[in-house]
């Protein structure tokens, strides 16, 4: 017993750099595209109708803002939170932080979940930069999914 | 001299010396690192909230030419000859322009007789699927002299028909109210010659540089989109005095 709990304890390896950096990168990304989107929404005033996206329909509807806050800052504060948790743990190396920005992941994919649903079935128009983000935010709790699996892994063996 | 005049006491301490100066090089390298990383990290967040601030108005800035002048072809409203001349490319369907429609209205009401207001269509047709059949639809009534009159009840009521699969109905019935003749211009959305103005209208704004709705060109400048009336205001006062 004692011998296996001594092995576990040397085997239990670290995350792996390459889940920790694509979670750095991703968040990143989802913090680029979703300062985009509040940018353009606090300046734009009204937003123009481009040619590439579909977003005035989508950012001016009702459902941009929650309280009176722009959907998309919280996003970025989202993903910010992500990043810089996912920084802290690349710096100090501590696995209980990485593991707490892998937990809430699951916000953001139910809030991308619930922002496809009334783009497709209640708003009716598609938003290129809010999809972009709903892809980030899945990958993310994939990954996140991934990473606690883990961790639940080499606390029972 | 050498490490053998040395007593034992001393090359202990010369030994822990040294070990405390690699471990304390160590530290400060760690050290090092981890301020290199936080820099990096907020040059990072910062560098690109301060890009995306820029971006979005450098998209939306103006100052590009206006490569089309005003042609016969055009429909003009207020001061043919006036020495303001603005211009708009707009899509009917596009929220955006629903609201600088009412700016606008407001700008002719004040302005009227001393610029001209010239509308050019640019159907984004990719994100606005009835945009082009609106632009035809004016342009229907623009053959029986009503333009003007079809594009305000387009406007105005761009919410009843912006997502109609059977829009061109609600066109009919707007023609209906302004008392057009309903045959011609029923044929006249389809007609070939004003499909070819909408298209053409559509390329002039792509030769100069158009690539969202409403853009402005006052006197042959793209300018920026004002933010309220009144800014709008300002600018064509402005342009007003420096050509009077």
């Amino acid at each position: 017993m004692k011998n296996l709990e001594m092995s576990s304890s040397k085997l239990s390896p670290a995350i792996p750099k390459w889940l920790v950096w694509s979670f750095a990168l991703l968040s990143f990304g989802g913090f680029l595209d979703a300062a985009y989107l509040t940018f353009k929404h606090y300046t734009g005033g009204t937003i123009l109708c481009s040619i590439f996206s579909g977003c005035d329909i989508v950012t001016t509807s009702e459902y941009a803002t929650i309280l009176g806050v722009s959907v998309a800052l919280l996003g970025a504060i989202y993903y910010l939170a992500v990043f810089i948790l996912t920084i802290v743990h690349i710096d100090t190396g501590n696995e209980q932080v990485f593991y707490f920005a892998a937990s809430i992941t699951l916000l953001g994919f139910l809030a991308s979940l619930w922002f496809v649903f009334l783009q497709i079935f209640i708003i009716k128009a598609l938003c290129l930069y809010c999809i972009l983000s709903a892809i980030t935010s899945t990958t993310l709790f994939i990954l996140g999914i991934y990473a606690l699996r883990r961790k639940i892994r080499v606390m029972t063996e | 001299m050498s490490g053998r005049n040395l007593s034992k006491q001393e090359k202990y301490e010369a030994k822990r010396a040294r070990r405390e100066l690699e471990a304390g090089r160590r530290r400060q390298g760690r050290l090092v690192k981890r301020i290199s990383l936080w820099a990096f990290v907020g040059v990072l967040v910062v560098g690109a909230v301060f890009g995306l601030a820029n971006l979005g108005e450098v998209g939306s800035g103006g100052g590009a030419i206006l490569m089309d002048a005003v042609a016969p072809s055009d429909w003009v409203k207020g001061n043919a000859v006036a020495s303001v001349t603005l211009i708009e490319y707009s899509d009917f369907q596009c929220p955006a322009c629903g609201t600088y429609y009412s700016l606008v209205q407001q700008l002719n009401e004040e302005f009227g007789d001393r610029i001209q207001f010239v509308y050019r269509h640019f159907p984004l047709r990719q994100i606005h699927a009835n945009a082009e059949l609106a632009a035809r639809a004016a342009e229907a009534a623009g053959r029986q002299g009503k333009f003007w009159e079809m594009h305000d009840l387009i406007f105005e009521n761009q919410r009843s028909w912006s997502d109609q699969s059977s829009a061109e109905d609600v066109f009919v019935s707007y023609a209906e109210t302004l008392e057009l003749n309903i045959k011609q211009f029923r044929s006249d959305i389809d007609d070939g010659e004003i499909k070819g103005k909408v298209s053409d209208d559509y390329s002039s704004g792509i030769r100069s540089g158009v690539d969202s709705t409403p853009t402005f060109f006052l006197n042959g400048v793209k300018i920026q989109n004002p933010r309220a009336y009144e800014e709008f205001r300002n600018v064509i006062e402005q342009a007003l005095a420096s050509n009077s």
